[in-house]
């Protein structure tokens, strides 16, 4: 499954590093990738392993808010 | 030449010249650190004090830095007098980063977000393996790449140093020139950079602001500097020294056409000149050590390091009468004029 969310507190470039660090960390994570310009972040998944919340309350925990743009 | 006189030109002159024009690239190498650890310590809250990591991404843009010019001496070594970057190629470069800093000053500052288009994101693909390799990847891989890009901004000393690694006659002596003299420079930018980035720690409120600040003024002393190498008449300074320097005007002495080079510039710095007929105009350097020293003349593509002292003449075609050819140093420093407007 894969999944886009708009992240509007992506503050520096680094941002989209310190995002993209969740897919060593997130069990069930394929592919992440973010980018501060676009103030994106796509979520590639596996969600008989991982849902969307656990993603949103992954971001949260290291300082990001995540807003669910596409299904 | 001695490597160690070259060691101790970089340890004197060349640490605080170079500073002036290559500060800019390190700022932008920090001010990636310093977001990072803003965030991570707006994250960890406020009770421990802040202190950014500034002595890694210093040390990296140094150390790209003395292999680059190692290389790059190396291969002046090599090449012997083949290698040459233009006045108008250093003067788009000095242009382009003074656009970059300036945009990324802006972004820092939150002004709009089209200036998050300053960042140049590297592929998802990269990042990964950087991440992978190292737990600060962004971090490591800015300063090295923005270390390595000040070959392409020397400063007026280190200039006169590539011309002597130039005239080495092998490669390896090149190298061991260019090494010697970066390595004198070394301390003077650790340290004023380190310090001068501890001493904004103090005021962690403000600090990001600091920076884009910093950025701002850098920018814009870059886009001067390659404007006032482009020859520009649109420059700043250039514009400030034409307002001031209007009146009184001045004309050559019956000893004829002599420029004073000394260490805030030229003297004068508008000279008047026959119109319609080739002069011979003459350079005078009296231990001159400033950027003045090398001297760009777009107009008639003319560059020229002039000795630390003597006389060195310059023959300028006949001009049509009211042509102005603007110089500066090499740097985009101290912008002059050449008018000819006598009869």
């Amino acid at each position: 499954m894969k999944k886009t969310f708009r992240v509007r507190d992506m503050e520096c470039p680094n941002c989209a590093m310190h995002l993209e660090g969740l897919e060593d960390e997130l069990l069930g994570v394929k592919r992440i990738s973010a980018s501060y310009k676009k103030q994106v972040m796509e979520v590639e998944f596996d969600e008989t392993k991982l849902s969307v919340e656990e993603i949103i309350a992954a971001a949260n925990a290291i300082g990001y808010h995540l807003e669910s743009v596409s299904p | 030449m001695d490597l160690i006189l070259a060691f101790i030109t970089g340890l004197t002159t060349g640490g605080l010249g170079c500073l002036a024009v290559q500060g800019g690239l390190l700022a932008s190498s920090l001010a990636y650190q310093i977001e990072q650890d803003m965030l991570a310590h707006s994250g960890a809250g406020s009770s421990q004090k802040f202190k950014p990591h500034i002595a890694q991404p210093i040390f990296l843009f140094l150390l790209a830095k003395l292999i680059a010019y190692t290389i790059l001496g190396f291969l002046l070594g090599a090449l012997g007098s083949v290698f040459q970057i233009t006045p108008l190629m250093r003067a788009i470069l000095y242009f382009v980063i003074g656009i970059f800093m300036l945009g990324n000053g802006l972004r820092m500052l939150n002004v709009h977000p089209i200036f998050r288009y300053f960042v140049i994101e590297p592929p998802s693909s990269l990042t990964r393996f950087i991440r992978r390799k190292s737990k600060n990847g962004a971090s490591l891989v800015t300063p090295l790449f923005l270390g390595t890009l000040t070959i392409f901004l020397p400063c007026g000393v280190t200039q006169a140093i590539m011309a002597v690694a130039l005239g080495a006659g092998s490669p390896l002596q090149g190298a061991a020139i260019m090494f010697a003299f970066i390595l004198g420079t070394t301390p003077i930018f650790f340290s004023v950079s380190y310090f001068a980035t501890r001493l904004g720690a103090t005021i962690e409120k403000y600090f990001t602001r600091i920076v884009a600040v910093t950025l701002l003024i850098l920018g814009l002393v870059s886009v001067d500097s390659g404007l006032n190498l482009a020859g520009s008449p649109l420059s700043f300074s250039s514009m400030i020294s034409s307002l001031a320097y209007s009146d009184p005007v001045i004309h050559p002495t019956s000893e004829g056409f002599s420029i004073e080079v000394n260490e805030n510039g030229y003297t004068p710095v508008i000279m008047h000149l026959p119109a319609e007929k080739p002069v011979s105009l003459e350079w005078v350097t009296h231990d001159s050590q400033s950027c003045a020293r090398s001297i760009v003349i777009p107009g008639i593509d003319y560059q020229k390091i002039l000795p630390t002292t003597g006389r060195v003449t310059l023959d300028i075609p006949a001009q049509k009468k009211a042509t102005i050819l603007r110089y500066t140093c090499s740097m985009g420093m101290y912008p002059s004029q050449l008018v000819f407007d006598l009869d």
